[in-house]
């Protein structure tokens, strides 16, 4: 059975004179990881925003097993969204919080209204946040604010962040975009061994070729907002990938 | 005429015309100027009254006499005035809350109604004067601190709620798409999202406001609030000018703790 | 899975309140809370009364001070007090801005000619001048000069040294203290190096502050009159000890809708001024 299934997804800002996204539509399956590629401005980060609808999709649907998401009112959205865990491209930590507290702010949308006021988590939640700070290496740096980290530490706190979600689907947004290129496939790893160990099915937005070929096993392109091509990645020839890049001016 | 050429005269001509405007400008309020003077000084003002340089400095003299007796009676007065400024901060900052949530632009629940009507109440504090804050509290609920407090807080409100309002609308976005994309409701994205972002400017602009409202608070008094400044309506009232020395200074001295005191508060939040 | 198999021998531990902090935090807000009770105990504050004040003001205001006794404000006698407030704010905050001028220099410890003893004179002048409220100041002038005009313009002078002093002191100590240097070099005197390095790189932030210090020097001058100072303030005293409410409710708004208008405008003024600093920059850019 497929976990996300998108369908004549089409996308238009408010006062925008052309879609930014044009029936698209895909699948995801249990075991995958995969990359959406395409130029800057093609409509990668639009798409995976129209997922867990941070923006509204204009027609089309967006189905997570088997629930409809682009028709669910706000409470429900909140509700399926805490299934849905999401990476950012410039890590998107409360800076002035402690990595502890950004990694618990994960679980926000199973604590209620109050517990979150006084910042009352659960043991157990605590115990999996910091089951999760060792497992991306960060335990020593618990009671640090957020914003003395470096940015591949502070990819790995939004790393956590995202896990304690207990997610079905993790959305990656550029992950390594801000990170240096070791870096950057030190987080690819770390993200595609926790998948595969916590069974967790990845969609990910990725600027660099390279990298999608070498984590992903699927990959669609996307070119100004139009699906040039979806399919395994040993299948993608340069052919393909040229015909993605073909606008982009270098 | 060559392009050029031509762009010169228009730009000179543009500035010719500027320079008759700031000209025209000056002259107005320089008439102004005088005008005020002509009616303030030399209409209204019987000089004849007012004296000799003497009399003035006589008169300025008396209260140099200070009446150091008065000193264990200005004990009480000062705490009030201390609580009453501080207990109008804290009214004014808790009025501020909603106002400042409805009048950022970013948040605001309804830009159409609310954050307009919480622009209109930001200015409309900040324009009315303390005094007059003060007189309409008197009117509706009596003499006594209360409508002190009251005055200060809606005095305070404008301010405080400007300045968070501000801070809101210019929050970094990033950690709050976070939460949201979490399943975070909206007391969740404002409470994890924004609130620590815009604390530390927040607790310094309450502090600025409440060394402010300590001066406020002083003057309270004057139209039935208590604290010091009923002590000093009561000195002038009785002619006793040593006395009303003594109060002034009393009013500095709890100025002076203030500004000690936030300056040190300051310290340990930064 | 394989991480919970991993851990869970071994128990990890972390708690958001730790002992000493812990306590010094809980102490500290207890002693906040409780301070906060003597307070409202001390000034005898009925916090019921509290609530319903708000309501209470409606009331009162509909009652009484409702339908506003807009015949009265109509008068002559009461539109030659706006004008005379308006008046008083104009001079008192021209004379107390010039003199906050110099005040300034000598109070802006980058440029002060005299760091032993005009600068603390300077800015003791200020901060004094700014400790004492206005109405205080009105009283004490009312006091000296006998009531009309002339004290509240010595109280909004005064108010407006200590405003707009602190405010163009703030301004001179961030300028570029490299011209100040050059002016200095070449032999300028400290009033020459003040009218030629200071004086330009402060006019339009100074130009801010004038337009801002009206604001309030108006705002001001509107209530002075309370105390014996002229304006409408006068007014507004003699309607409240008599009772007059309704006249008090005319007053009250004529005062709200002149400072709204007086703030509206120089609201339009600063952004002008903000516009041509633009335009300044993309000219020199």
């Amino acid at each position: 059975m497929s976990i996300l299934h998108v369908n004549q997804l089409v996308a238009r800002y408010p006062g925008a004179k052309t879609d930014t996204l044009k029936e698209i539509s895909f699948t995801v399956n249990p075991a995958d990881f995969y990359a959406i590629i395409g130029p800057s401005g093609a409509g990668k980060s639009t798409l995976i925003r129209c997922i867990n609808r941070l923006v509204e999709p204009t027609s089309g649907t967006v189905r997570l097993f088997d629930q409809q998401i682009t028709q669910l009112p706000p409470r429900q959205l909140r509700q399926t969204r805490r299934h849905i865990g999401m990476i950012f491209q410039e890590f998107n930590l409360v800076d002035r919080m402690s990595v502890m507290d950004n990694v618990l702010s994960g679980r926000l949308g199973y604590t209620s209204t109050w517990r979150s006021m006084l910042k009352l988590f659960s043991q157990a939640d605590i115990q999996r946040a910091l089951e999760l700070l060792e497992r991306v290496g960060l335990l020593e740096h618990v009671d640090k604010r957020a914003d003395q980290l470096s940015g591949g530490q502070r990819q790995r706190v939004g790393i956590a962040r995202a896990l304690m979600q207990d997610p079905q689907l993790l959305l990656l947004d550029e992950p390594t975009a801000s990170l240096d290129p070791k870096i950057a496939r030190d987080v690819m790893t770390l993200i595609q061994q926790t998948a595969r160990d916590l069974q967790i099915p990845v969609l990910c937005n990725i600027h660099d070729v390279a990298l999608a070929k070498e984590f992903c096993n699927r990959i669609l392109g996307l070119q100004d907002g139009r699906m040039m091509f979806d399919g395994e990645t040993h299948s993608m020839s340069q052919q393909d990938l040229d015909r993605i890049y073909e606008r982009e001016v270098l | 005429m060559s392009p050029l050429t031509q762009t010169f005269d228009h730009y000179s001509q543009q500035k010719r015309q500027q320079q008759w405007k700031h000209l025209a400008i000056l002259a107005i309020l320089l008439l102004t100027l005088l005008l005020s003077i002509h009616s303030i000084i030399i209409e209204d003002t019987d000089w004849q009254r007012i004296g000799t340089l003497e009399q003035v400095l006589a008169s300025i003299g008396r209260f140099a006499a200070l009446d150091f007796s008065l000193i264990p009676h200005l004990g009480v007065p000062m705490l009030e005035t201390f609580m009453m400024a501080c207990l109008g901060t804290l009214l004014g900052l808790f009025f501020s809350l909603p106002v400042a949530w409805f009048g950022a632009l970013n948040v605001t629940p309804s830009r159409r109604l609310l954050y307009p009507f919480s622009r209109f109440l930001m200015t409309l504090s900040r324009s009315i004067h303390e005094m007059v804050w003060a007189l309409i509290f008197v009117a509706a609920v009596g003499l006594g601190a209360l409508p002190g407090i009251l005055a200060i807080a809606m005095r305070s409100v404008g301010f405080i709620s400007k300045i968070i309002a501000e801070a809101i609308e210019n929050i970094d976005p990033k950690p709050v798409e976070a939460i949201r994309a979490m399943g975070g409701n909206n007391f969740q994205v404002m409470y994890y999202g924004i609130i620590p972002q815009i604390k530390t400017l927040v607790i310094g602009t309450i502090i600025f406001e409440w060394d402010i409202n300590i001066r406020r608070s002083a003057i309270m008094g004057l139209v039935g609030a208590g604290g010091l400044g009923l002590t000093f309506f009561r000195q002038m009232a009785m002619y006793n000018y040593g006395g009303v020395t003594v109060v002034i200074l009393a009013i500095l001295t709890l100025i002076l703790l203030g500004e000690i005191a936030s300056h040190y508060v300051r310290k340990a939040i930064n | 899975m394989s991480t919970q198999s991993q851990t869970q021998n071994r128990q990890l531990h972390w708690q958001r309140y730790r002992y000493p902090q812990s306590l010094i935090q809980f102490t500290l807000v207890l002693l906040a809370l409780s301070a906060l009770a003597y307070s409202i105990h001390f000034l005898n504050i009925d916090l019921q009364r509290l609530l319903s004040v708000f309501g209470r003001v409606g009331e009162v205001l509909a009652e009484r001070y409702f339908p506003p006794d807009l015949a009265y404000i109509s008068q002559p006698g009461y539109l030659q007090s706006v004008i005379e407030s308006i008046q008083m704010a104009y001079l008192g905050a021209i004379l107390g801005m010039l003199l906050a001028v110099p005040l300034a220099w000598f109070a802006a410890w980058n440029v002060t000619p005299a760091r032993r003893w005009l600068y603390p004179l300077a800015r003791l002048a200020i901060m004094g001048s700014r400790s004492v409220h206005e109405m205080i100041w009105t009283i004490l002038f009312v006091t000296v000069l006998g009531f009309g005009m002339l004290p509240g313009v010595c109280a909004l002078v005064m108010f407006c040294i200590g405003f707009a002093g602190k405010l163009f002191a703030e301004e001179i100590e961030v300028i570029d203290m490299g011209q100040v240097e050059a002016m200095q070099a070449n032999g300028a005197n400290p009033l020459q190096t003040f009218m030629y390095a200071v004086w330009p790189q402060v006019r339009t932030a100074w130009t801010g502050i004038a337009i801002y210090t009206w604001d309030v020097a108006f705002r001001a001058a509107t209530v002075v009159g309370f105390f014996g100072a002229g304006g409408m303030g006068w007014y507004l005293k003699r309607n409240v000890q008599q009772l007059e409410t309704e006249r008090v409710a005319a007053i009250l708004l004529s005062i709200v809708l002149l400072v709204l208008v007086s703030e509206l405008i120089s609201a339009w003024a600063r952004h002008r001024l903000s516009r041509r600093r633009a335009g300044n920059q993309l000219q020199n850019a």
